[in-house]
């Protein structure tokens, strides 16, 4: 005889929401095709083959973590694994070797993940993670695997790694010492050359540091140009695999937006930081900058899009979501005007995952009635 | 307690770093190579016996009040001797070392089996037991190496094991201080595991 049913009490809210975790992670994943195939267009077949290599990872991994702590190995389809292997494969070059992904994305799920209890309890998004662990251990292929996006207009506006046009690249004297990296890092030789004018300044050679001054001024200018930021809008510019198509990426925002998976407030207090901050100190003086040009190059719309809007890692309050936002933009411009690394996307958001608890306390909304302790 | 009791005491079931995470800081810091730790460790060790044995020696002499000062003066006497020998006959690895030896005059297994132990204990039992916690600070330091200097750049005490393919692009956190603190903590879990099967079996 079957048992009668139990007459269940729930505490509030009593709202059922068709929201769980598998339609949110799978809704990610489908947002992040048109980046994907932006990438099999610019890099070739071979960016396909990194990203499976990576998901496939993640998933085993996920799944022997699981089975070894003896916990339900069905949440391994609950395509939160899936999304961490896309997104560490998005954040890689795209001249690395097939094992890069393999070792980083298991290194994400065990480490940044499965050891910290599983979804919902690890502290730092685990595809940064992934990539700051790939990029401690194999520093020359993380910083050394830019290829630049297949040719398929001709010669005529053929652009390097850096994705500046050759119309664009004539006005900048000696042109070629700039090949062979991406668009941050030939603004990074451009604050490089001018403290270097400095130095030179202090020498006595004024007419040399003028020169690499004015050098410095023209790398700028053909990075600030229109058919460069035309080609870092669609992607035509060498950076890590799934950074690159800003369109493409927006379009999967779009999508995320409507499905109500992403919740704006964190991608625009974060891009909008990053935009304002790049005209302050972006450029070579003060106020000079172009926050266009900052916002489309690097990772920061990946980061923004995908990353800084990871559920777990970030702040749940509207205003601490704000406050994240802020954060990491400050620390991703600090990183890009004055740190060692060209890019500081990665590790702002890995940072600011870190002070999120401390985000949530500060802001946490008063109850309905409460007083101020010492008011 | 008897003597060999004392002796197998700090190699598992109190083991310095397993058990009672004492000594972390050069445990962490000096890891970076097998060679390292176990210059490290007989160091180390050789600073716990003297300190033990000279501590349990004087612990009716020493007035409570200020025994901490006197412990100090006792261990720093011999780590001074240690540093100027090592750094006499073994300039390398006096050199690879660096601020770490001076540093064993604040480590906390020293101070803490003076403290816990030496202070109200035979000369012998002490000593045993010494003998014990340095052994198990020694090999705690030696595996947690042997996986940095493995995996970080795919040697064993200086012996190419993992070939030069592996060599020429090693993980290199693992030498990092990053790797030190994931290892240990896998580390840890895997004693953790053995602690629970062995609680389990009785």
């Amino acid at each position: 005889m079957a048992e009668p049913r139990r007459f269940e009490l729930a505490i509030s809210p009593h709202v059922i929401s068709n929201l769980d975790t598998r339609r949110i992670m799978y809704d990610v994943a489908v947002a992040l095709l048109p980046a994907l195939a932006a990438a099999v267009w610019f890099f070739g077949p071979r960016a396909l083959l990194l990203v499976v290599a990576s998901v496939a990872a993640a998933v085993l991994s996920e799944y022997l973590s699981l089975k070894f702590m003896k916990r339900p190995v069905s949440f391994v389809l609950d395509g939160s694994a899936v999304v961490t292997g896309i997104l560490l494969a998005f954040n890689l070059p795209p001249g690395v070797p097939v094992w890069l992904p393999v070792v980083g994305s298991a290194f994400a799920i065990v480490v940044g993940k499965q050891a910290f209890g599983g979804l919902g309890h690890n502290i730092v998004n685990p595809a940064l993670l992934g990539r700051a662990f790939l990029m401690a251990s194999f520093p020359v292929l993380m910083t050394a695997g830019w290829t630049a996006p297949v040719n398929r207009d001709g010669d005529g506006t053929y652009s390097d790694t850096h994705g500046i046009p050759v119309v664009e690249l004539a006005g900048v004297p000696g042109a070629d010492a700039i090949s062979g990296a991406t668009p941050l890092n030939v603004l990074k030789q451009s604050f490089d050359l001018d403290s270097g004018a400095g130095a030179v300044e202090l020498e006595g050679d004024r007419a040399g540091a003028d020169e690499m001054r004015l050098k410095a001024a023209s790398m700028r200018r053909a990075l600030y140009g229109a058919g460069t930021l035309k080609n870092l809008l669609i992607g035509k510019r060498g950076g890590c695999l799934g950074e690159t198509s800003i369109v493409m990426l927006f379009l999967g925002g779009i999508y995320l937006v409507l499905r109500k998976v992403l919740e704006l407030r964190l991608p625009l207090s974060y891009l909008g930081t990053v935009a304002l901050l790049g005209w302050v100190f972006g450029g070579g003086g003060w106020f000079d900058g172009n926050p266009l040009f900052h916002v489309l190059s690097g990772g920061v719309v990946l980061g923004g899009i995908f990353m800084v809007s990871d559920m777990v890692t970030t702040p749940v309050t509207p205003r601490g979501r704000i406050i994240f936002g802020l954060g990491a933009g400050l620390i991703t411009m600090i990183i890009r005007r004055w740190g060692g690394y060209p890019e500081g996307c990665s590790y702002s958001i890995l940072l600011m995952n870190l002070t999120t608890p401390l985000i949530n306390r500060l802001t946490r909304p008063k109850f309905f009635g409460e007083v101020k302790k010492n008011g | 307690m008897s003597l060999a009791k004392d002796l197998t005491n700090g190699i598992f079931r109190e083991n310095p770093i397993f058990k009672l995470a004492l000594g972390m800081c050069p445990f962490l810091a000096v890891t970076t190579s097998v060679e390292n730790a176990l210059g490290m460790g007989a160091a180390a060790t050789f600073v716990l016996i003297c300190s033990n044995f000279l501590v349990s020696l004087l612990r009716n002499l020493i007035p409570s009040k200020v025994r901490i000062p006197c412990y100090i003066v006792i261990i720093a006497t011999f780590v001074t001797l240690v540093d100027m020998v090592m750094n006499a006959y073994l300039p390398e690895l006096h050199r690879s070392l660096g601020i770490f030896i001076p540093l064993i005059v604040v480590n906390c297994i020293i101070l803490g089996r003076a403290e816990g132990f030496a202070n109200r204990h035979p000369v012998l039992n002490s000593v045993a037991d010494a003998v014990g916690m340095g052994i198990g600070f020694t090999l705690a330091m030696v595996i947690l190496a042997t996986f940095r200097e493995l995996l970080g750049s795919g040697t064993w005490l200086n012996m190419n094991v993992l070939g030069r393919n592996y060599a020429n692009q090693p993980l290199l956190i693992a030498i990092l201080a990053p790797g030190a603190f994931i290892l240990l903590g896998f580390i840890l879990g895997v004693f953790n595991i053995l602690e629970k099967r062995r609680g389990g079996a009785k």
